[in-house]
């Protein structure tokens, strides 16, 4: 059943669009993440869904409704905002009540409401204070316990995380991710973090300027970006972006690499099909991870290590492939140390190639 | 090093206490002379302390000074200045507040520029205006009459009042509004439940703000009130000029603290609110 | 703008419900604002003397407040007034709130002290002011029984230097506001830029001169704006203090647009002089406001 769906969706202020053109379908239950550097769009497209903003032209459905004349009310939706938006006046019982006090729900029920959302997120001991005398995290339960007590068929994240320090903002996307899995209700979460994004997302939407640049699973987003932007934004450290250019050599089209140690041919897996491309240029897109420490005899890249800067599992090795630097991730205990030589390998499987004028992958 | 800084301080402290006394110096004035008798204050001067206290000129100034034709003290005036001042405080905050709730969080095509055109009142001249109103209230038959002081008070508060709340709103964050939306509150829940309750202190302000413009007036009194309907501050000015022949200080300077009072009882129990109000809006930087 | 950037509005209620709120208060001032200064300007250009008259004379009334030798008194004073009140009680003001800015034992009561004129009606400053001043009790037989018996002080009554005695009334009464805008921008002012220049080796006044002071132009701009405009507008001060006498010697514009208008029988001519301040007030103030809702614009 869809859950959500967004057709054609635009939003300009005058002369400034900044939404073109958006299109999403989600089924019930997904986690749909909206993700983009700030001022792409996410948090606009958002409002939308909640009605809190208009769409210029295009249709919302949430469920098997049509919602574009539904007041945010209306929608059976409840959002988590990013400032968290708790009355300061209220304490947090009123602050979860308030919404089943103007719905006209019957005294009992808002009572055995607030019991059961504040039991599930551990606030019960805080009900009586005011958000003013409570920490971050919280007033993010807090808010949360707020859209529980809704009970919708739709949430609305709105960068929930975003105000928290990084020990809390790990845990809470633990419990985010924990309670989406009990309660199997439909999610869209706005952020900013590509790491969010990743480890809460079942559908992922990148944007960028308005534009959703690909929309599919965590996985397909990290192996097959569509393109140079998303390639760079997911992931971290960012992709390696060489450029390059294609070459043939005995029958196999491949790219010519440059390191401190010399040129060397690395033929690319179905290198034929860029046959009619053979010496123009291309970026070849390889993840730190996928520049691989190579075995004794396997034909390598001899690379002067420049830096190392070891995160404990890893180590990412610094260094420099066509002129440009590129970073290698690989295991401590094979790691260099600056100054050394490393003989490095790509893993061609994994390796992507993008035209430097569209910017579209090409494999 | 040690010695210039220490006379540094002392030079500090004396030019701050030398500016005390020159603020209050005619406060004290003002409250020595209304106790002496008009013999004493001939005899003695300005700044010596009073030899025998009198109320005397308290009394008179209250019910008995001539303020013109007639002799009936302030006491009339007052309390024209008091049914003046409350509902023409009440009406214009209350319009200012609800103006700076729409200008802030309900926003339409256009509500902008009406900011900007009620903004602009805050700063015309209101010589400007006196003509046609003085012309308009006599068509409603609100001519000198306190009603027709509280109107022009009211019309020309809101531009203030406006402003006031509307800056302080602006400062609320939207997200508040769209949660309680989204909770299914409407325009007046949202007002009073979420907007109103957290207004306490700008309320406080402007409350003070438009007492003291309102109590303070004297433009407004003197063209569009005559006879019982003027206000005190009307009252004082008509004493201190009364052409008698005898000049009486004693009384003039117990009028003027009778005339004070209501603002500088307001100035000592909430001054925070008054010095918030007076600088609210001025200091960006 | 096609489209306007505000919340997505649903329902007749939430359609119209702030339109109709705002609907008084967009009246009262469309017509009691803007309609009575198109009033007033109307007037301006007929013949009225006592009583309203709506014959036409053009620039007539202009023309006699031209030639008019209380008028000229009357913006003279304002100049006079004004620079001096601007300069005195900003120089007194922004002194007052740097020392004050000294972490000195006892700032609040000062500042309550310096500020507490602000409360008072002009029509009260000026009666005090005046019991002070004049020559016969006032401070000039305070100075006689001093022993200064050469001593006289007789600007309340001098047609010359009447004017100078609403200066001083009016500074007294100001210059706490200007001391608590300075203070409050002083407070808003970094520590750490004072703390960096203090590392750098600079001395406390060179310090204010050259960091501090200059950070505070936005107050000092506001500050001059609001001060010239109390000096446009001063009108109870004047009434209390001096009544515009002796003669007319101390009538400022304000004086004189209410005498013409209410005491002498050239509603035109008052007329005329309201719309010349206004036109001063808005010289003022429409640059200043068109700066100020442009920068929050932008901000």
């Amino acid at each position: 059943m869809g859950a959500l769906a967004i057709k054609n969706v635009t939003k300009r202020f005058g002369d400034t669009h900044i939404l073109k053109g958006i299109d999403i379908h989600i089924d019930a239950g997904q986690f749909l993440i909206l993700v983009g550097p700030s001022g792409c769009g996410k948090s606009t497209l958002m409002n939308i869904i909640a009605g809190l903003e208009a769409p210029t032209s295009g249709e919302v459905q949430i469920g098997e409704r049509v919602v574009n004349d539904v007041a945010p009310k209306d929608r059976d939706i409840a959002m988590v905002f990013q400032s968290y938006a708790l009355y300061p006046t209220m304490n947090v019982r009123q602050n979860i009540a308030f919404g089943m006090e103007t719905r006209g729900v019957p005294r009992k029920e808002q009572e055995e409401t607030i019991t059961r959302v504040s039991k599930m997120l551990q606030i019960d001991h805080l009900l009586d204070r005011k958000p003013g005398q409570l920490s971050g995290g919280q007033r993010q339960r807090v808010a949360m316990g707020r859209a529980l007590a809704r009970n919708p068929t739709l949430f609305l994240f709105d960068e929930p995380l975003s105000n928290l320090d990084a020990k809390l903002r790990v845990e809470m996307r633990t419990e985010i991710k924990q309670l989406h899995h009990r309660l199997k209700t439909t999610i869209v979460y706005v952020t900013h973090d590509q790491i969010e994004a990743m480890t809460l997302g079942d559908r992922i939407a990148v944007m960028k300027d308005g534009v959703i640049q690909q929309f599919g699973s965590p996985e397909e987003i990290y192996e097959r970006p569509a393109n140079l932007f998303v390639a760079g934004f997911i992931g971290s450290p960012s992709m390696n972006f060489i450029d390059c250019h294609l070459a043939e050599q005995g029958g196999d089209v491949g790219i010519s690499l440059q390191s401190e140690g010399g040129v060397r041919f690395v033929p690319l897996l179905d290198g034929r099909r860029f046959a009619d491309r053979l010496g123009q240029k291309v970026i070849l897109g390889v993840r730190p991870e996928q520049i691989e420490v190579a075995e004794e005899g396997e034909p390598a890249l001899e690379c002067k290590v420049h830096l190392t800067e070891p995160t404990g599992p890893d180590t990412m090795i610094f260094t420099q492939i066509n002129g440009k630097e590129v970073i290698a991730r690989v295991h401590p205990r094979a790691a260099g140390r600056p100054g050394d030589s490393m003989r490095l390998k790509l893993d061609v499987r994994k390796v992507v190639l993008f035209d430097p004028q569209t910017e579209a992958r090409l494999n | 090093m040690h010695d210039q800084n220490k006379l540094w301080r002392i030079a500090l402290y004396g030019v701050l206490l030398y500016a005390a006394v020159y603020y209050l110096l005619p406060l004290y004035v003002m409250v020595t002379t209304s106790v002496k008798s008009m013999d004493e204050i001939r005899a003695g001067n300005l700044i010596a302390l009073p030899m025998s206290i009198t109320f005397d000129a308290w009394t008179k100034a209250w019910a008995t000074a001539c303020t013109g034709v007639d002799c009936n003290g302030l006491s009339g005036y007052f309390w024209n200045s008091v049914k003046m001042v409350i509902p023409a405080v009440l009406i214009s905050t209350s319009l200012g507040a609800l103006n700076g709730y729409v200008l802030s969080k309900w926003r339409f095509k256009g509500s902008e520029l009406t900011f900007a055109l009620i903004l602009f009142g805050v700063f015309i001249p209101f010589q400007v205006v006196l003509l046609p109103m003085a012309q308009t209230l006599g068509w409603f038959g609100l001519a000198r009459s306190v009603a027709g002081l509280i109107f022009v008070h009211v019309v020309f508060g809101i531009a203030s009042t406006t402003l006031f709340f509307r800056n302080y709103y602006v400062g609320i964050p939207d997200e508040l509004i769209k949660a309680a939306r989204l909770d299914g509150a409407g325009f007046w829940r949202i007002f009073f439940k979420v907007v109103l309750p957290m207004s306490t202190p700008i309320v406080m302000v402007v409350l003070i703000w438009q007492f003291t413009q309102i109590w303070n007036d004297f433009l407004f009194g003197v063209v569009f009130s005559s006879g019982d309907s003027q206000p005190i501050t009307v009252g004082l000015n008509n004493l201190a000029n009364t052409s008698t022949s005898v000049k009486e200080y004693n009384v003039d300077m117990a009028a003027a603290i009778i005339a004070a009072l209501p603002t500088i009882v307001v100035y000592v129990l909430a001054g925070k609110y008054f010095v918030r109000g007076l600088t609210a809006g001025a200091v960006k930087g | 703008m096609t489209q306007f950037n505000g919340p997505a509005q649903y329902g007749f209620a939430e359609r119209w419900l702030p339109r109709l709120v705002l609907a008084p208060s967009f009246l009262l001032t469309l017509v009691f604002v803007y309609g009575f200064i198109a009033w007033n300007g109307y007037l301006s250009f007929t013949a009225s003397r006592l009583l309203p008259n709506y014959e036409w004379v053009g620039l007539a009334q202009y023309e006699t407040l031209f030639a008019n030798e209380r008028a000229w008194v009357a913006v003279k004073n304002l100049f006079i007034f004004g620079g001096l009140f601007i300069g005195g009680g900003m120089a007194m003001g922004i002194l007052l709130a740097v020392f004050l800015d000294q972490k000195i034992r006892g700032e609040g009561v000062l500042r309550t002290l310096y500020l507490y004129p602000m409360a008072l009606s002009f029509i009260v400053t000026g009666t005090a002011w005046k019991w002070m001043l004049n020559p016969g009790l006032g401070l000039e037989k305070l100075v006689h029984d001093w022993g200064f018996t050469s001593f006289t002080f007789d600007w309340l009554v001098n047609p010359d230097m009447s004017i100078y005695t609403v200066v001083i009334a009016g500074i007294w009464q100001s210059s706490g506001f200007v001391m608590a805008l300075f203070l409050a921008g002083l407070r808003g002012i970094d520590d750490s830029i004072i703390k960096a220049a203090q590392i750098d080796g600079a001395s406390l006044p060179r310090i204010y001169w050259r960091i501090v002071l200059p950070a505070l132009r936005p107050v000092f701009f506001s500050t001059l704006m609001i001060l010239a405009h109390i000096a446009i507008k001063s009108f109870d001060l004047v009434m209390a203090l001096t009544g515009g006498g002796p003669g007319f010697s101390s009538d400022v514009p304000a004086t004189f647009m209410y005498a013409s208008a209410f005491t002498r029988g050239q509603m035109g001519v008052g007329a005329a002089s309201a719309m010349m301040m206004l036109a001063t007030v808005a010289a003022i103030v429409v640059p200043y406001l068109y700066s100020e809702l442009r920068g929050s614009r932008n901000a």
